[in-house]
């Protein structure tokens, strides 16, 4: 909200500058966005009368306007819509300098018109952004005066609330806080209007009928006649624009005005608009329509709370969402003469969910959802039928229409003062305390030294618990005096590691670039990486690409692999969750190209192998073992993917990405991977270490092509007996020397006994079972 | 033939031809050995003076031998050393340093200060139920405090969560006071994208509870982690606001220096208070006080490294993320 600053130290008794003001703002919690300076109006323009206005031919919407300047009779060009006999108007004779144009203003021909200066809107003024019209000024401002003085430079302290403070959505609200900090007197701008307070007694000739009095506890409505529409005052008009409103005439500026000086947002309906006097509260009819100020045409909920009038012919008509905006049929324009002012209080959730529901944020519905205060309505009504009488020469009637209760009083809370100490940690001795919360409009009352019974203000619907006065008291006192304290707890962290951050470590070890990517994705993406539809879809996405949570880290890899299509050399991870039937954490990874970065020699290929050994080393320093499980998948190669088994138990898969899904990411030929987390990690366990030599034979044997290695050494490594210790091929040859469809292992055995040193003949014995084993099986041997 | 003889073993090319003169000066049946052999035929005085003179020769020889084999391994040597030559100015053979995303980086400190603290690090759901996201801390339902929190929900009702705090809930439901906990983790809001908003984002949450857990711990608590990311005498700032799920309530501020700009200034970092009594209430703990904070990691790491555009940080783009190997 803006808080013009000149405004702001009308109402607080010895508010300091606006800088000072800004930072004690902050202070007690009213959070400052920014201090603004808000420009005046350009100097050199002055204050004219409009006496003539003719139009030009042929000059569109052209006219050419006589001005009274202080006496002196001039001619200006003039395209605005509003410029008529009579009214005052910003005049800038030539050599002004106006914001955003460049140079001073010269004489000019203007469609045969030698004008001589101009008219001025708000925006070419720069004192507020309309350009639709001239700004209008009525009579308060003086002939021949010189703007500048009457719309003078400000300074606006722009704050950014928070939901829990509906009073401070007002000038009164912000002026309670400051005096209350600072001690000092505030001067309430409704105060002293006694006199013009309405009589629920006496007939005004207007009837309320609320038929949701839970959604509408209270209802007043003012009937002011004699009113004349027209421009508001400068100093009106001023203080709407530094509030970042544009002024329309002097009965909507009044209610405008109201909204942001005490809260209170109220509404002046054309008299001639409410059908026999009659304004009625209830719910809308479903499919009910009304046309907003705004000129947005709603169909209406039967959830909507409706301010309406009987519609003549037996029904009722909508005039306005009750909470949140009026109708457009009811305004008041120029030649309303009487109007009726509605203040009331809605209930919060009611008016924020019809907000919600038409989406709709106005200034009435910010302050209602939030909380008004429910003691409000009378004085505000009051105000504005005063300031009605005062800038529109309007006679309010002394009768006033009231449904709905009084409202309760707010709940005392128990309070202790020692709490501030030992939640707060300062020293506020319970006196100050208690003129700290008298200050803010509490009323306390001591039941014992430390046992309070204390009211909080009707304007302060947030206050409802100790804490929430203990937080009021730490406020004013000044966080800045909260000590510093270590906690001692008896509390001992488990030593776990759940963000994977001793994976992480050894990827990055392995030379693999972390990235993370988006958890939305696309049906698109999912579909063209070929992993599984989307389970999660969001109801509001930001586009299509970002429409479902990703099912798999892959397309976010294979996105950056596309990405970075020049990079030589690839190996990228990403720890990150997919959301399947449950959520669940995973580690993706992808590698393409040369494994070592030098260009000058031969370096190693990013192959399946390669990557196969990256999870090997992954594995080992993990203390788990790895193994792959040929196993066909949609977006893998078919004849280079598998299943990984992490320490036996199946974690994910593993391969090379199927040539179709490469060439539709264009992300080249990957090696990708994806593992459910968290990967088994064992602690290293210490062997004893050998004390024996091992024994060492090589075989090679001649296979069927299609022969899995994990299953031939599965046959060795039981035929080979307990005391095999290592097996491992060395190499692996396919060609003509082993004839079509085969190939040919050549395997290392090694063995060992545990106490002794193996003689030839044994380790022969244990070959010899080998060699039979596999000839069993009808491999052939090559020595 | 004396010098014959030398002359041959000074010139001998290669220590194999220099052994082949040794065997056949020196050998069992070298010349210079059948010699000495036949010294014992002659008369004594001859022996004397011939013996005196082979011997002579033949340590001429054996040191001509030693010299000539000595010239020869140098030789040797420089030639291989002269072949062994490398151009060490071109480049390594290597696999290149690989790297912690930058926001991985910026949250293990974090992660390091908090548990050299005595905290434990536990994590969450991403997608999320409005209790814990907002029922449980104390948003009620229609509460105009939602409307900060610019919610993803999905089409089936639940939400992804607004920030890390339905780990409050979550770790309360199911452990016991007294604890003191750090939670990151990755959190979205609905919110327009541009350089400085993403719709989704990192914080660190951090949450104590005990018998007697203070406003004052909970400043103790952030200066601790201010002085272990910026270094002693930093000072921290505290502000009244407002959260749904603590009171009081309170943004801070660290003082630091603007790595780009040079000049010192508040840093505003998050949001902080104590924990609120009907957060207690939901999750069945009585007679404890707490306190919470927490912030978003992207702003820490992007004033802390000048990351211009927070949409860099996720689109994996090699060049950004290769330059945050170095770091940390």
């Amino acid at each position: 909200m803006r808080v013009p600053y000149g405004w702001l130290a009308e109402l607080v008794e010895g508010l300091p500058d606006a800088d000072a003001t800004a930072d004690l703002l902050a202070s007690l919690g009213l959070g400052v966005e920014a201090v603004e300076e808000v420009a005046g109006a350009p100097a050199g323009v002055r204050v004219v009368a409009v006496l003539e206005v003719a139009p030009v031919p042929g000059g569109d919407a052209l006219q050419r306007v006589e001005i009274d300047d202080a006496g002196a009779r001039r001619t200006v060009a003039c395209a605005a819509p509003n410029v008529r006999p009579g009214m005052r108007a910003a005049y800038a004779p030539p050599g002004t300098r106006l914001p955003g144009f460049d140079g001073a203003l010269e004489v000019r021909e203007v469609g045969g018109v030698r004008s001589e200066g101009m008219l001025c809107s708000p925006r070419e003024l720069g004192v507020y952004d309309h350009g639709g019209g001239l700004l209008h000024l009525g009579a308060d401002a003086p002939v021949g005066a010189a703007l500048s003085e009457l719309w003078p430079a400000d300074r606006v302290i722009e704050l950014e609330l928070t939901a829990n403070r509906s009073d401070a959505f007002s000038l009164l609200g912000v002026a309670r806080d400051l005096a209350a900090k600072l001690g000092g007197a505030l001067r309430h701008p409704a105060a002293g209007l006694e006199a013009v307070a309405g009589d629920p007694a006496l007939d005004d000739g207007l009837e309320v009928r609320v038929a949701d009095a839970t959604r509408c506890p209270r209802f007043t409505l003012r009937r002011v006649d004699g009113v004349r529409v027209g421009p508001s005052p400068l100093w009106l008009q001023r203080r709407l624009a530094l509030l970042g409103l544009r002024p329309r005439n002097v009965v909507v500026d009044v209610t405008n005005l109201v909204t942001f000086e005490l809260g209170q947002p109220s509404h002046a309906y054309d008299l001639e608009a409410l059908h026999g006097g009659v304004v009625e509260v209830r719910r809308a009819t479903a499919g009910e329509r009304l046309v907003t100020l705004n000129d947005e045409e709603l169909t209406l909920d039967p959830e909507d709370l409706v301010i309406a009038t009987p519609d003549g012919a037996g029904g009722s008509r909508a005039i306005g969402l009750a909470g949140v905006i009026g109708g457009r049929g009811d305004s008041v324009r120029e030649g309303t003469t009487g109007v009726a002012v509605e203040v009331a209080s809605f209930e919060p959730i009611g008016v924020r969910r019809t907000g919600r529901r038409h989406k709709l944020v106005t200034d009435a519905r910010i302050r209602f959802e939030r909380g008004v205060d429910p003691a409000l309505p009378e004085a505000a009504s009051a105000r504005v039928v005063a300031l009605l009488a005062g800038l529109a020469g309007g006679r309010p009637h002394p009768g006033m229409r009231v449904a709905g209760e009084a409202p309760a009083a707010p709940a005392a809370i128990a309070f202790r003062p020692s709490q501030v100490a030992f939640l707060m940690d300062v020293a506020v001795a319970p006196d100050a305390q208690r003129r700290m919360l008298e200050r803010l409009g509490c009323v306390v009352r001591l039941d014992g030294p430390d046992r309070w019974q204390v009211t909080p203000p009707s304007w302060r619907v947030d206050l409802g618990l100790e804490v929430d006065l203990v937080e009021e008291v730490a406020r004013l006192h000044g966080y800045e005096h909260v000590g510093v304290s270590v906690p001692q707890l008896a509390f001992v962290p488990p030593p776990t590691d759940p963000t994977h951050r001793r994976l992480r470590e050894r990827l990055v070890g392995a030379g693999m670039i972390e990235t993370i990517g988006y958890a939305f994705t696309g049906d698109d993406d999912l579909a063209r990486a070929r992993v599984p539809a989307a389970r999660v879809r969001l109801a509001e996405p930001q586009g299509v690409e970002r429409a479902v949570l990703r099912t798999s880290l892959l397309p976010g890899l294979l996105a950056a692999a596309r990405l970075n299509r020049d990079a030589p050399r690839l190996a990228l991870f990403e720890v990150g969750h997919v959301f399947l039937d449950h959520e669940e954490e995973r580690l993706g990874l992808l590698w393409r190209g040369h494994g070592a970065a030098s260009g000058w020699r031969t370096a190693l290929d990013h192959d399946a192998f390669a990557a196969k050994g990256a999870l090997e080393s992954l594995a080992e320093g993990l203390g788990a073992t790895l193994e792959l499980r040929t196993a066909a998948s949609p977006e893998l190669h078919p004849g280079v993917a598998a299943e990984v088994l992490w320490d036996g138990a199946p974690v994910g898969r593993f391969g090379r990405l199927h040539p179709e899904v490469a060439a539709a990411w264009g992300c080249g030929d990957v090696v990708v991977a994806e593992l459910r987390l968290p990967l088994a990690a064992r602690p290293p366990r210490l062997r004893e270490l050998p004390r024996q030599p091992f024994a060492e034979r090589d075989l090679a044997v001649v296979v069927p092509l299609a022969l899995p290695y994990a299953e031939l050494r599965a046959r060795c490594a039981a035929a080979a007996g307990e005391r095999l210790v290592e097996l491992f091929p060395f190499d692996v040859y396919q060609g003509p020397q082993v004839g079509e469809g085969r190939k040919s292992l050549a395997l290392r055995f090694r063995f060992r006994h545990p106490e002794r040193a193996l003689t030839d003949a044994e380790v022969d014995e244990h070959m010899n079972s080998v060699i039979a084993a596999l000839r069993a099986d009808g491999y052939a041997l090559r020595t | 033939m004396n010098d014959d003889i030398l002359g041959q073993i000074a010139a001998a090319p290669d220590q194999r031809e220099l052994q082949a003169l040794r065997v056949r000066l020196l050998g069992k049946k070298g010349e210079l050995t059948e010699r000495l052999k036949s010294l014992g035929a002659l008369p004594p005085d001859a022996r004397r003076t011939v013996g005196a003179a082979l011997h002579e020769r033949k340590r001429a020889v054996e040191a001509a031998l030693e010299a000539r084999r000595a010239a020869l391994e140098r030789a040797e040597l420089d030639a291989r050393l002269a072949a062994e030559r490398l151009d060490l100015t071109l480049p390594g053979e290597r696999v290149p340093a690989g790297a912690h995303h930058l926001l991985t980086q910026v949250t293990n400190r974090l992660l390091d200060v908090f548990t050299s603290l005595g905290y434990e690090v536990v994590v969450g759901p991403e997608l999320e139920d409005d209790r814990h996201n907002f029922g449980a801390l104390n948003f009620p339902p229609d509460h105009p405090a939602r409307d900060t929190q610019d919610t993803f929900w999905t089409t089936d009702g639940r939400l992804l969560r607004t920030h890390t705090s339905p780990m409050q809930v979550r770790y309360m439901e199911t452990q016991r006071p007294p604890f003191r906990v750090v939670v990151p983790g990755r959190v979205f809001r609905n919110e327009a994208v541009d350089a400085t908003h993403e719709a989704q984002f990192h914080q660190l949450e951090a949450l104590v509870v005990g018998e007697r857990i203070t406003m004052a711990d909970l400043k103790g608590a952030i200066t601790e982690m201010a002085t272990a990311l910026l270094g002693a005498g930093t000072r921290t700032r505290l502000l009244p606001t407002y959260f749904p799920f603590v009171e009081p309530g309170a943004e801070f501020a660290i003082w630091w220096t603007h790595p780009k700009s040079g000049r010192e200034e508040w840093l505003e970092l998050g949001g902080c208070g104590m924990v609120h009594p009907r957060v207690f209430e939901a999750v069945g703990y009585e007679g404890v006080t707490g306190f919470a904070f927490g912030f978003g990691i992207e702003r820490l790491a992007m004033v802390s490294y000048q990351v211009s555009d927070i949409r860099d940080l996720f689109r994996g783009d090699l060049r950004l993320l290769e330059q945050f190997r170095g770091v940390a």
